[in-house]
């Protein structure tokens, strides 16, 4: 099931063109890699598919529906998140717990699953036995961790990710992947990831998207060539 | 002093505002948005001018006008989305320019009703005050308690509050109307000037004593309780002004919780670096 189709978008911070000739669809199931150089516009791609901005041109369409016909819930992990930062008053547990909102509990108490769902999660990111302690008290991987974590309580449909692995160390990096991948292949998830990681990831995703600066343009505008298949034995970048 | 009627109302009244005020207080903070209930004060000013000018209650006139400034505030936030604070420089003076120049207009010798609700005054809270500052009292903690779990998604960060499916444009209207109305309604009581620090100040300090979110807004609720009665009471013995009493025992509380916090958190670190050492020479 088609759960975002990327029609033909363009991008422009007044007049100034950052994003061209974008099309690429997600699907249940997949795991998708976004790359670019430092400053390609993904994070402008995330928030235009996620409806934070608007296309200046195309369209996206973003499943309204997941494949069991239930509402689709987007589990979204910005790249930094200010709250984290300003003493922000909660602690770890509550802020994985609000992971399970979106799943028809904002207005119901969390049940004995939801429970489940919150301990499992923080549990798989290492992060259980911190669970009492004040976010903003926590270091820059902790942080991100929790971000992982509250995402995976969510339970979402489609994880839409903005470098969620920055500040984690190889082998949490390579544990999240596998995590990953076992819920886009067995559960049907799709995953629309923003990374650096392109080499570690190869073996993970099933498709790649990378956006190359065009050379045409006088501006910093981004396009992508096409969506490829990562190639997966030899390790020179696109 | 509890034998007579206007202090009945005074303590009432703030009973009253203490159990809203962190609420608003904290996701005011949160929000990045403390200027605000300053911005909205002011600008209360100009509908108690309008009021009095017209002739009608300052009270429904007060409620009106900043009912329609706190919508427009949410519309300015978006539009100067990085530089948020140009919309509350442009309100605050504007709000203030307006309620000036009503005055002007209103030749029947307003001014001792203005410094009335620029000071506040213990004497000019009502019964009718009094009732209309409870049923919004129980409006707020219903809405507290009902849209609580969107509310921490939405101060967290809005963006992603937005993909969860939240209204977020709504809510963010709906919360600024809400501290409008309660601004306008306390404003009498504690006065423009200092009634952002009423709102704004028992929040802060309990945001620095408690690690959760709930926390904060049950000791911020004992914090304004603290506050504001023995405010008025210091303001009822000394016959000084209510709000600015009340701003000065929070801001002493404030520097209170800051030494005991620092002091506590500088002899637990030197508790730890007593046990590396040990540790160490073990």
């Amino acid at each position: 099931m088609r759960y975002i189709n990327v029609n033909e978008l363009a991008f422009h911070y007044e007049d100034e063109p950052v994003l061209e000739n974008i099309s690429f669809e997600v699907n249940s199931g997949d795991f998708v890699m976004l790359t670019g150089e430092n400053g390609a516009a993904k994070t402008t791609l995330l928030r235009n598919i996620l409806g934070l901005l608007k296309p200046s041109r195309g369209n996206v369409e973003l499943s309204t529906k997941n494949r069991r016909g239930e509402k689709l819930v987007v589990g979204y992990v910005p790249q930094q998140v200010a709250s984290f930062n300003a003493g922000f008053p909660s602690t770890v547990l509550e802020l994985v717990q609000s992971g399970r909102y979106p799943r028809g509990k904002w207005f119901k108490r969390l049940d004995k699953e939801d429970k489940e769902h919150v301990r499992r999660s923080l549990e798989s990111v290492g992060m259980w036995d911190m669970r009492h302690k004040k976010i903003g008290e926590l270091s820059g991987g902790q942080k991100q961790r929790i971000s992982i974590a509250r995402v995976f309580a969510t339970d979402p449909d489609l994880f839409v990710l903005d470098e969620p692995t920055t500040g984690m160390d190889s082998q949490s990096r390579e544990e999240f992947y596998r995590l990953l991948k076992h819920n886009s292949r067995v559960h049907g998830k799709g995953i629309l990831m923003v990374t650096h990681d392109h080499e570690e990831l190869r073996q993970f995703a099933n498709k790649h998207i990378e956006l190359i600066r065009k050379e045409d343009s006088p501006w910093r505008c981004f396009s992508m060539d096409s969506c490829k298949e990562p190639s997966r034995h030899h390790s020179s970048s696109h | 002093m509890f034998f007579y009627g206007f202090m009945q109302r005074a303590f009432q009244a703030s009973f009253l505002i203490s159990l809203t005020a962190p609420i608003l207080g904290l996701f005011l903070i949160l929000r990045r948005q403390s200027l605000m209930a300053d911005t909205l004060s002011h600008v209360s000013l100009a509908g108690v001018a309008l009021g009095l000018l017209l002739g009608i209650s300052p009270t429904w006139t007060n409620i009106f006008v900043v009912m329609v400034v706190a919508v427009a505030l949410e519309y300015l936030r978006l539009v100067y989305r990085t530089y948020s604070e140009i919309s509350v420089a442009m309100l605050m003076s504007g709000g203030m320019a307006v309620a000036l120049v009503l005055m002007g207009l209103n030749e029947s010798g307003t001014s001792v009703s203005i410094n009335q609700f620029l000071f506040g005054s213990i004497v000019t809270i009502s019964q009718e005050q009094v009732i209309l500052l409870a049923v919004l009292t129980v409006i707020i903690i219903i809405l507290y308690i009902v849209f609580r779990k969107p509310m921490y998604i939405l101060t967290f960060d809005e963006d992603t509050a937005f993909t969860a499916g939240l209204p977020v444009r709504a809510m963010s209207i709906l919360f600024n109307v809400l501290t409008g109305v309660t601004i306008a309604v306390i404003m009498p009581i504690v006065g423009a000037l200092l009634v952002s620090a009423i709102i704004v100040l028992p929040a802060a300090i309990s945001m620095r004593l408690s690690k959760s979110f709930n926390g904060v807004i049950l000791i911020g609720i004992v914090v304004a309780l603290i506050g504001m009665l023995s405010g008025l009471v210091a303001s009822y013995q000394y016959g000084t002004p209510p709000g600015a009493s009340i701003t000065l025992i929070f801001i002493v509380l404030f520097g209170l919780t800051s030494l005991i916090k620092k002091t506590l958190s500088s002899s637990r670190r030197e508790r730890l670096n007593k046990r590396r050492d040990l540790a160490g020479d073990q």
